[in-house]
């Protein structure tokens, strides 16, 4: 693995105001995610891991600290530059799927690409790149509610991948799944990350779905607690 | 300038108006600038605004009726509105001046106004006296069939405008086509009146059949008549005209039946005198000459034009159609506006997960209030266009206009103008009423959407 980590976390707070009581959700936490790796972050409810996920995504600023990816430091970017930041750089994977119900599979896979400089005929061929690396190529005229809960989270995830992002972020991916689907999206993550080199960083309560992972963080009270590596058989590499 | 100058109206008057191009024009460019934003800022996502309509197909159409209603109240509103702008607006040439009583409504001058009011009453020491150019008289004639007063009703009731049949064709407005027997069969005989169809069916009166009127202006004065022709379909509906030589033979023969005795009316039958006149100086000039005739004074004599007179007419309506403008409408507009607000802030509010997860596609602030403001537009111009184009097709092309006779005037129809306000309306109260539901749908934060315990 490269030396330099393509996500940095330097010394994060995050706190909330609920009425006149601040609340430290990430207490000074650091981080580094390498080129490549498949993370996993743990912790019991309330302990940060969606906060710092989001902090990581780009879809929140930290209280106090810095948060780089690449060579940009995304926690000084405006709201405008961080949307557009995110269109190229993260792909986003929810527990619910948030697909658009009145889109189709493919309709809702192209989103992203609208706010990118491409043609029809180019936003088709990287659609039907991502639904097959998917194996939805057969359903790109079903919509959501014609789809089962692991179809329409692998359009999710075809959705996040279709534009190439530099970072795939997945918050509890499996939550709503049967295990059976779970154990198919999380082979789908993992092949993501063996064949086409991409960054996961994976929210999880379940220890199955963090045991794919390369490594995994625990997370209690907004303070990394400890770190496991993965067995070397369970080792993607 | 009018601003809603009916727009086939002004390209019409284009030769005269040249003025008007860089109207027409300035509005065109803008209009075609419009569409081109439109349609090249959203191309891409035209298909998610428009299927995002289908969410809630309940809401989407209710909405899309509340604008259907409203743009076409607004549409009949204007059509009305515009069409009383027209015709209370003076014409430069060819003008008709109308002479009537001026303190008297309705006017009862003597009869023998009629030929110096016709030949211009000029001064004789004015080498620049103008004279008409052609020139009519009316007089009302009305009577009803029903013998009985307690059965008299508006269906056999009828009112005649007395004049001389040869000036029917020249001075009568839509009737230059009328078939010249009918004229001459009025000639011939005096007793032969033209009816309106309406009023031919109410009374069930056909070409060649004969009645009798009891008179209602004219006491105690009992006519025969017969059918001679019907009048063209339009304006002229639920009117008739009569010889006035038969009318005006009867009141001379009055005192000879009725023990030297004039009839009530004798002094008092010219009720209205048509002058036409080539420009509006000569109107001017023909005006003063009659105003200020000693010929005149027992009764005073007032002259206008048609346009003015018209305004006249409805200067007791002026409240009511001032309110219609300047109170109905904008309230009906408002009205609008703020259903479109109601029905875009549930939407917005039902889709606030929608909207987070478009800004974690990298979707920016404005784009996601563009979606909103697209959807309200979408719903607004296509509303807004099939109300307007349903009353212009139905009211103008298949009906001809609505009838709504007010002193005389023809059909009131809706303007193809609508075709272009009506989508403009729907969409602008469209895009006012959706401004803060999609400023809400920009601030929606993704960390509050998706905070969960975790």
């Amino acid at each position: 693995m490269p030396a330099e980590p393509i996500v940095r976390v330097n010394q994060v707070h995050k706190n909330f105001r609920r009425g006149s009581e601040q609340i430290d959700v990430l207490k000074g936490l650091s981080l580094a995610v390498h080129q490549g790796e498949f993370l996993a972050l743990m912790g019991p409810s309330g302990s940060g891991k969606t906060t710092l996920l989001n902090l990581i995504a780009g879809l929140d600023q930290p209280s106090e600290g810095s948060v780089w990816v690449g060579d940009q430091q995304i926690s000084r970017m405006s709201e405008g530059q961080l949307a557009r930041w995110r269109t190229r750089n993260i792909g986003f994977v929810f527990q619910f799927y948030h697909l658009l119900p009145v889109l189709t599979a493919y309709e809702n896979v192209e989103l992203p690409l609208l706010l990118l400089p491409l043609s029809a005929k180019e936003r088709r061929q990287q659609v039907m790149v991502a639904l097959e690396a998917v194996s939805l190529a057969d359903r790109i005229g079903h919509r959501p509610g014609q789809l089962s809960g692991g179809q329409q989270q692998r359009v999710g995830i075809a959705r996040a991948i279709v534009t190439d992002p530099t970072l795939i972020v997945a918050d509890e991916p499996t939550g709503d799944l049967d295990s059976k689907s779970a154990h198919e999206i999380l082979s789908l993550l993992q092949e993501l990350c063996k064949e086409l080199d991409k960054t996961i960083i994976m929210v999880t309560h379940d220890p199955k779905a963090a045991e794919r992972a390369q490594r995994t963080l625990h997370l209690d009270k907004g303070m990394l607690v400890s770190e496991t590596q993965a067995m070397p058989e369970d080792a993607i590499r | 300038m009018q601003f809603f100058y009916p727009l086939h109206r002004m390209i019409l008057a284009l030769p005269k108006h040249p003025e008007y191009r860089l109207y027409l024009a300035a509005g065109l460019v803008a209009l075609a600038f419009l569409l081109l934003a439109l349609v090249l800022a959203f191309r891409k996502y035209f298909t998610f605004i428009f299927k995002s309509l289908f969410r809630n197909k309940l809401r989407t159409l209710l909405s899309s009726a509340a604008i259907f209603s409203l743009v076409m109240v607004v549409t009949l509103i204007w059509s009305v509105l515009m069409f009383l702008d027209i015709v209370m607006e003076d014409k430069s040439t060819d003008l008709k001046a109308i002479v009537t009583e001026r303190w008297q409504i309705p006017s009862q001058m003597p009869i023998s106004y009629g030929a110096a009011l016709e030949s211009g009453a000029p001064h004789p020491d004015d080498p620049h006296a103008v004279k008409p150019t052609d020139s009519m008289t009316w007089q009302f004639y009305g009577g009803t069939t029903e013998p009985d007063p307690a059965k008299r009703n508006l269906e056999n009731i009828i009112f005649f405008f007395a004049m001389d049949p040869h000036k029917i064709k020249p001075m009568m407005d839509d009737l230059e086509g009328l078939d010249e027997r009918m004229i001459e069969a009025m000639v011939q005989k005096k007793a032969g009146v033209l009816i309106g169809r309406d009023r031919a069916k109410s009374l069930n009166k056909r070409v060649g059949e004969r009645f009798v009127l009891q008179g209602l202006n004219y006491p105690d004065m009992k006519l025969e008549f017969e059918v001679v022709g019907i009048l063209p379909e339009g304006r002229y509906d639920q009117s008739a005209i009569m010889n006035r030589d038969y009318l005006n033979d009867t009141l001379d023969a009055w005192p000879r039946l009725h023990n030297g005795q004039k009839h009530s009316m004798a002094d008092k039958s010219l009720n209205l005198v048509w002058l036409r006149v080539a420009d509006k100086p000569s109107y001017e000039k023909l005006a003063d000459q009659i105003v200020t005739s000693s010929l005149f004074t027992a009764p005073a004599v007032k002259c206008e034009t048609a346009s003015s007179g018209i305004a006249s007419f409805l200067d007791s309506y002026k409240d009511i159609l001032q309110g219609m403008k300047w109170l109905l409408v904008p309230a009906i507009l408002i009205t609008m506006s703020l259903v479109i607000a109601n029905a875009i802030s549930i939407s917005v509010r039902e889709r606030r997960t929608e909207m987070a997860v478009l800004k974690v596609l990298g979707y920016g602030p404005g784009r996601i209030q563009a979606f909103v403001l697209g959807e309200a537009l979408l719903i607004g111009i296509c509303s807004g266009l099939a109300s307007a184009a349903l009353a212009y097709f139905v009211i103008t092309v298949w009906l001809g206009g609505f009838k709504f006779p007010i002193a005389f005037f023809p059909s009131f129809e809706v303007f193809a103008d609508a075709l272009w306000w009506g989508p403009l309306v729907g969409g602008l109260a469209s895009l006012a009423g959706s401004f803060f539901p999609a400023l809400s749908a920009r601030r929606v934060k993704v960390s509050e959407v998706f905070s969960k315990i975790g």
